[in-house]
């Protein structure tokens, strides 16, 4: 069963929270709830409360869009809750927080392929001719 | 686990008592009692070649994010602790109290004042639509009035230009008499040309 927006999830208040991803999509449809819960809850538990969602896969626009709570993830960071590396990345490309540099590594690694496949390219068509 | 719990509820419900409706959950592929495979008994699987400059690239910026972060944390957390820092001065919980007191004031302030100046304008408004919603009433009645006097009117010439041919007490004897005279025979049959043929018997 669906949970509201604004969390059923019980939780202590000393006790590890942690801003992560909660799948909500359907099969071949991923759709993620950025949620709070404690840290020990498994995924489709209650949750303390969701702070913004993240659709994957690109519209129409070939746009993916993220929508965050800021107010609240500053008050749920503020109250020292961990934050799951994916979380963390969506978050320092939103600009919340500095870039992640697994984001850095892909980057480069792409532009590295990208460089390579035009190299590649250009020898073929050198050779042909 | 998620297996156990599904057993427990299904043998401890009572709408199932039967294992019918029993459908155990695997996570992972194998049972657990099945051993790995004999084909991937001695598999080493590869380790993620890092080349070294990237490594290094990756450390600093690793360590320069860790730092960051740690800061950005620190700096969030002492924020909200001191947003949340309570008082037992009772000048400054006064203080506190007036200067809430003060802001929430303001704001009804505001709400009130725009809301008066909206109610003003809805009444004069409302007065100015009744009095031409009524204006406008009186002036269809009146022509309704003028509709059925004139219709009354109409009724009561035509019902004088027929009193001339009623029957009254008066002229009775001479109406009799003249019926008598001039008895009117209605048995006859028509053709399609509109012919009439009296007592004609074939």
């Amino acid at each position: 069963m669906l949970s509201p927006a604004s969390g059923t999830g019980r939780f202590y208040r000393k006790s590890a929270k942690i801003i992560r991803f909660a799948r909500h999509g359907c099969a071949n449809r991923p759709f993620f709830h950025i949620v709070v819960t404690e840290r020990r809850r498994t995924q489709k538990m209650p949750v303390i409360e969701q702070l913004g969602t993240f659709d994957p896969l690109e519209n129409e626009h070939n746009e993916k869009l993220v929508s965050l709570n800021l107010e609240r993830i500053i008050y749920w960071m503020g109250c020292g809750a961990h934050i799951s590396r994916p979380v963390d990345q969506l978050f320092g490309l939103s600009g919340l927080l500095p870039i992640h540099p697994t984001l850095y590594m892909t980057a480069w690694r792409n532009r590295k392929e990208i460089e390579n496949q035009a190299k590649e390219e250009n020898n073929e068509s050198a050779t042909k001719t | 686990m998620l297996a156990l719990n599904i057993i427990s509820k299904s043998l401890t419900s009572p709408a199932t008592k039967s294992a019918v409706n029993l459908q155990i959950l695997r996570w992972r592929r194998k049972p657990r009692w099945v051993p790995v495979a004999k084909s991937k008994q001695f598999r080493i699987p590869s380790r993620p070649v890092i080349i070294e400059d990237e490594q290094i690239e990756l450390k600093r910026l690793f360590n320069n994010y860790r730092t960051q972060m740690k800061s950005i944390k620190r700096h969030i957390v002492e924020r909200f602790v001191a947003s949340r820092a309570i008082t037992t001065d009772p000048k400054d919980i006064q203080r506190i109290f007036d200067e809430d007191f003060a802001r929430c004031n303001k704001i009804n302030d505001e709400w009130n004042a725009d809301i008066k100046s909206q109610r003003i304008k809805y009444f004069e408004n409302a007065l100015e639509e009744n009095v031409n919603v009524a204006k406008a009433s009186l002036q269809k009645r009146k022509e309704l009035d003028q509709i059925k006097l004139e219709e009354a009117e109409r009724i009561v010439a035509e019902q004088k230009e027929l009193s001339k041919t009623f029957i009254t007490a008066d002229n009775i004897d001479e109406a009799i008499e003249h019926a008598l005279a001039n008895p009117v025979d209605y048995n006859f049959a028509v053709d399609l040309d509109g012919n009439k043929f009296y007592h004609k018997k074939t």
